[in-house]
């Protein structure tokens, strides 16, 4: 049995911020992750971090605004206050570490303007700003020593008397499964991309944390705002970083058309990426798309200018579209990126659940609400990363260890032998796929009633399927056959909360928006819908309010 | 075909034989060699000047670019290492304007001006190019047929493919394997024929040198190879002059004799070995030639 | 089209754990990546092999591996371009220079080791300013290419030094350690030249270019190590073989236009070196027996005052 003051799941930018955070305070930390820190989801972040410095000129309040707003007022407003508070220091702090932020003539920290806001306040690199700052978080981590299980994978956490103790984990070089006691545990292990298809997220992004927090007793809220990215490349799913409208960059229908110019007259292409994705798909529906998609046009920018600003996107377009933007516009659609839903926690990580708490996309505060702004999940990631690794390492400093031996792995093991020993013949690559298809045809960009009901039953019967699982490889090392089983069991269950969430909100919100009900109802919505887990298995939906404070909900117009 | 010939320091130097070899050879190939327009052009630097001073090397070649271009003939090559480093001095001469015509400033006291026309040609791809396989073959008088032959191209002639202009000119990937099978004999293919010889470091770490060359030459021989071609006189000297040393670092005999392209194609094309130097080989060529049926 | 993936394979698990090659049969469109390839594999045919991947747009470096024997990533290689030439079959093999573990997963400990080993953060000096460093955006610029390293492996897989000596730092720890030394914020400079000049630094490059060809981001690890051997000497470790041979090499071509070798070979190894000087003598006499000796008088060669002119205008520049 092994034993940590703190066991942080997941080493992108939450789980090495906290790492960091926490280590600074004397608490014994231990990081554990399903692939090395630097092959973390963080990295594939391109855009850029929003920070709104005071000696620019610059107010927090009006950040804060554009978040609130951008969130479709679902976003809790204390909670946005903060980060938009926080950024600032967090930015300087990444860049003090050694980030290599884009500068201007006078050396400062240079901006760039992003999707939602009024003032330009993105700090970037390149357009890889996420890869960048999570290899500088890795530099740290070595700097400090910080103890990393590499390629361990969690099986579930350890719950005695309602309060969280530790986690199961396996090696998976050697498939050896261990006990890990942990005064506290932070879940900082992303978002769930992989339960639709397509996605811009990683083959790793398979909603670990969520499921994890969820069969523990945490809540699960605003599960139904997925966000649906504007620029993603057919069939990959690809993401081209909002970075290049950022810069300039012009969406253009069938008839060559600047559209967004008709749907959102001041801020064209920068409206909030849910309002972009709608009207994309609109144009697509009304025929006036090509193959599906529309274009993002960047020639006019230049090649200089592109290579300097965008090169990475421009790399991929070439590599995944075979498309050189420098010369051509590129083909692009909406595709699932981000959730803005996931373990409820507060600004300091708490989860409701003693000992557990929560942090990055795999969080919800809410400071996203019902959709994300572009450069606020690098921001969320950080400074909800830093408080959860304070929070805890203060909190440990007066905690027990509870009760728990080695027998907490014995359930893990009887399920895996379970599992290998199955002989039917259910491929988990279908099963993904039928679930990903089933997830994107009617939780997606639009939703009604019909669609959704038969979204629900479709799960249900894919989950039915996922029982028959066929594992071919018995082996203990190296076994990604069997991880991939148990991933699909956790994205099964994030299927199913994302689904009867959606159901159950009776309105259009931020991402969440249905043909049948198209109109936002403040007076019986301004809440957050939260699954929770029942003593039966099953789910069970409660409400809790939105906290607004100074910034009172009115109509969206970009 | 008129050339303006850049032989390079080290086939007037420690490979005198590859001097002599190329020049009967292109005799027979009709290939003309200025060999004056490039007498006064110095050293490429061979990537070794370079790493003390980029901006020097890429004077230097511009240099000889200029002269070459003053000549009106193409500049030809017979070492991979001049061709690497001339065709990556091109590289970022061509790239960039401002900085090509800064360089030029220095080279305008002694009258020369770079205009960027430059395509420096290695006698391999002059070749398999300028004249095609097809002509060779038709020059071809002893075919070597029976001859197991490892080719190995030496880094520079490789690698960095885009300086290269190897998605141009498709065939300079399999260039020396096309030489080889054209004068009859057989290709002995070995992963290291792309890899490095251990030249650049013989006087920095003889001990990594020695066991490059030992792993080439060996999986070669023993993959039937009778002899190595190579179009690289830095190669041959390591794969030649430190095979001893190699052979006796792993404790067996190798054995395998290193000879330069022109050397081959002068076996086919019917020169004498002694016009060639072939006996001024540190592994002995002899058993080699006696084993090749070569008509007078 | 129809694609014959031969897959290297190992399971160390198995009673006779050797590796061996595999083949598999399997429809892919045109547009396919090799990783398209090998996850239709283990989705579809055979479950039991193992790979790492995971964003599947060249950013997160797992997936590296040897195609038909040379490293890159298999998320953007596409199969069109690595076809053999019998237009159907891809050979896929794990990265080399990395032990094995299971199939296509190399262990990578040895690769973090180096990275460690170069103490890769930023040593600023002094105290933290309030704001932000202030630093040039061209410096910035400058980085963004070596930044841009994914730590993916291809170089160290393909690297010919590391092939015979594991004792090598390496392309990726070298070229992260320029990073650092490039940095204008960074101050540690000085120490970082003392291990990049020691045993296994920037000297035993061999200048082959693998790492340049086969890096799928553009961060040409050789020409890092090659401006970083370039302000090792500047800063005044001039007492290297690898110092001394770019010394000499330089003065050779400076008066004379061209290379004296044996005057190279000599003051590269210095030569008040008697060891290194013994130890060429066999070499010497196997030569001179050869008729492979440079000509005893090194003349220069035709109009060198325009050679000499060139390096003292080109020097003075820097």
């Amino acid at each position: 049995m092994l034993d940590h003051d703190i066991l942080i799941i997941g080493a992108g930018l939450a789980g090495m911020r906290a790492a960091l955070s926490a280590k600074e305070l004397g608490a014994d930390v231990a990081v554990v992750s399903k692939v090395h820190p630097v092959r973390s989801h963080s990295n594939a972040a391109q855009g850029g971090i929003n920070a709104a410095l005071t000696d620019r000129g610059d107010d927090w309040r009006d950040h804060a605004y554009d978040t609130i707003k951008g969130s479709d007022f679902l976003g809790d407003q204390d909670a946005i206050a903060l980060m938009c508070q926080e950024a600032g220091s967090e930015v300087i702090a990444m860049e003090h570490m050694g980030a290599i932020f884009n500068r201007d003539e006078e050396g400062r920290l240079g901006t760039r303007a992003f999707g939602g806001q009024r003032e330009a306040r993105t700090f970037f690199v390149a357009d890889f700003t996420g890869q960048a700052l999570l290899h500088v978080l890795y530099e740290q981590i070595l700097k400090a020593g910080a103890l990393v299980y590499e390629e361990w994978f969690v099986l579930s956490l350890i719950v005695r008397d309602g309060k969280c103790g530790g986690a199961v984990m396996m090696d998976i070089r050697t498939g050896r499964i261990e006990v890990v006691r942990a005064k506290a545990v932070i879940l900082a292990a992303g978002g769930l991309g992989r339960v639709f298809e397509p996605s811009t997220n990683a083959l790793i992004c398979t909603g670990d944390g969520m499921s994890l927090g969820y069969r523990a007793g945490a809540s699960l809220m605003d599960m139904e705002m997925v966000q649906y990215h504007p620029t993603t490349l057919k069939g990959s799913g690809v993401l081209i970083s909002e970075a290049a409208r950022g810069e300039g960059a012009y969406l253009l229908n069938s008839e060559n058309d600047r559209f967004m110019l008709k749907y959102a007259p001041e801020f064209k292409e920068l409206a909030s990426r849910d309002v972009v994705s709608r009207c994309e798909q609109t144009e697509i529906n009304e025929g006036r798309g090509l193959d599906g998609c529309v274009l993002l046009d960047v020639r006019h920018l230049g090649e200089k200018y592109i290579s300097e600003r965008l090169s990475q996107i421009r790399e991929l377009a070439m590599d995944f579209a075979n498309v050189d933007m420098v010369k051509e516009p590129v083909p692009i659609m909406p595709g699932m990126h981000y959730q803005m839903g996931g373990v409820k926690a507060n600004v300091d990580g708490e989860t409701g659940v003693p000992g557990l708490y929560a942090a990055g996309e795999v969080a919800c505060v809410s400071v996203h609400g019902g959709n994300r702004l572009g450069a606020n999940s690098l921001l969320d990631t950080l400074v909800f990363g830093r408080r959860s690794g304070i929070h805890a390492a203060e909190m440990v400093k007066s905690t027990q260890h509870v009760n728990v031996d080695d027998s907490a792995a014995d359930d893990d093991k009887s399920n895996i032998q379970q599992l290998l020993a199955n002989d039917k013949n259910e491929s988990f690559g279908q099963i993904r796929l039928d679930m990903g298809t089933a997830m994107k045809e009617h939780f997606g960009v639009f939703r009604d009633e019909n669609g959704m009901r038969e979204g629900i039953e479709k799960i249900e019967s894919v989950k039915k399927r996922a029982e028959d699982v066929y594992i071919a490889d018995k082996g203990n090392i190296f076994n990604t056959n069997l991880l991939f089983t148990l991933e699909l069991g956790f994205m099964l269950e994030c299927a199913e909360s994302i689904a009867v969430s959606a159901a159950d909100r009776t309105e259009s919100r931020g991402a969440h928006t249905r043909t049948d009900l198209p109109d936002r109802d403040d007076v019986k919505w301004l809440k957050h819908i939260l699954v929770s887990q029942n003593d039966g298995g099953g789910h069970e939906l409660s409400y809790k309010d939105v906290v607004i404070t100074d910034w009172e909900p009115v109509v969206r117009q970009y | 075909m008129k050339y303006a010939f850049y032989p390079g320091c080290v086939s007037r130097g420690a490979c005198p034989e590859l001097y002599s070899a190329t020049i009967e050879v292109c005799r027979i190939l009709d290939i003309e060699l200025n060999e004056e327009a490039l007498k006064g052009a110095s050293c490429t630097g061979a990537g070794v000047l370079q790493e003390k001073n980029l901006r020097l090397g890429d004077t230097l070649n511009a240099r000889t670019f200029a002269m070459a271009e003053k000549s009106g003939n193409p500049l030809m090559t017979i070492c991979s290492t001049c061709q690497g480093v001339m065709s990556q001095a091109n590289e970022r001469l061509l790239a960039d304007p401002e900085y090509l015509a800064s360089i030029n400033e220095d080279l305008k006291e002694e009258g020369l001006e770079y205009k960027g026309t430059a395509d420096p040609k290695h006698l391999l791809w002059v070749i398999v190019e300028d004249l095609g396989i097809d002509f060779l073959e038709s020059k071809i008088v002893n075919k070597l047929n029976g001859l197991k032959l490892a080719p190995f191209y030496g880094c520079y002639i490789v690698r960095p493919t885009k300086a290269l202009g190897f998605a141009e000119n498709s065939g300079r990937k399999q260039a020396l394997e096309m030489v080889i099978e054209s004068v009859g004999a057989e290709v002995v293919d070995f992963p290291g024929k792309t890899l490095c010889c251990g030249f650049p470091i013989l006087t920095i770490n003889p001990e990594n040198s020695v066991n490059m060359v030992a792993n080439h030459t060996i999986d070669a021989k023993d993959r039937g190879a009778d002899a190595m071609v190579t179009p690289c006189p830095l190669c041959h000297l390591n794969l030649d002059g430190y095979q001893p040393n190699a052979a006796s670092a792993r404790k067996r005999e190798i054995d395998l004799p290193i000879i330069h392209l022109p050397q081959l194609l002068g076996l086919a094309l019917g020169i004498s070995p002694e016009k060639m130097r072939l006996n001024k080989h540190i592994v002995s060529t002899k058993k080699l030639l006696s084993e090749l049926v070569i008509s007078p | 089209m129809e694609v014959k993936f031969n897959v290297r394979r190992y399971d160390p698990e198995s009673t006779d754990a050797v590796d061996h090659f595999q083949e598999y049969l399997v429809d892919m469109d045109d547009s396919s990546t090799v990783l398209d390839g090998l996850i239709r594999i283990r989705e579809e045919v055979d479950g039991t092999l193992s790979l790492r991947c995971s964003c599947r747009s060249a950013i997160c470096g797992s997936c590296a591996v040897r195609v038909n024997g040379e490293a890159g990533l298999a998320c953007n290689t596409k199969i069109i371009d690595v076809l053999s030439l019998d237009g159907k079959t891809v050979t896929i093999e794990p990265a080399g220079n990395l032990p094995v573990i299971k199939d296509l997963v190399v262990d990578f400990q040895p690769f973090w080791e180096k990275i460690k080993s170069v103490d890769p953060w930023l040593q600023p000096e002094g105290e933290e300013p309030e704001a932000e460093y202030l630093a040039p955006d061209e410096d910035m610029l400058h980085l963004a290419g070596v930044v841009s390293c994914i730590l993916c492996g291809a170089c160290v897989s393909d690297c010919t030094v590391m092939e015979v000596d594991s004792n090598f730092l390496g392309p990726a720890a070298l070229a992260k350690s320029y990073r650092f030394v490039g940095d204008p914020r960074d101050d540690s400079s000085q120490q970082r030249f003392k291990t990049l000049n020691g045993y296994g630094g920037v000297w035993d490059c061999t200048r082959c270019m693998k790492c340049v060809e086969v890096c799928p981001k553009g961060v040409a690890p050789m020409d890092r190590i090659m401006a970083l051997r370039e302000q090792v000497m500047e800063s005044g470790y001039k007492n290297t073989n690898g110092a001394r041979h770019a010394n000499e090499f330089t003065n050779s071509i400076k008066h004379s236009g061209w290379l004296d070798e044996k005057k190279l070979v000599i003051k590269s190894f210095g030569i008040f070196n008697i060891k290194a000087m013994i130890g060429l003598i066999p070499l010497a006499i196997r030569s001179q027996r050869a008729g492979k000796v440079p000509p005893i008088f090194h003349k220069n060669i035709p109009g060198v005052e325009n050679v000499r002119r060139i390096f003292e205008k080109v020097e003075t520049k820097k």
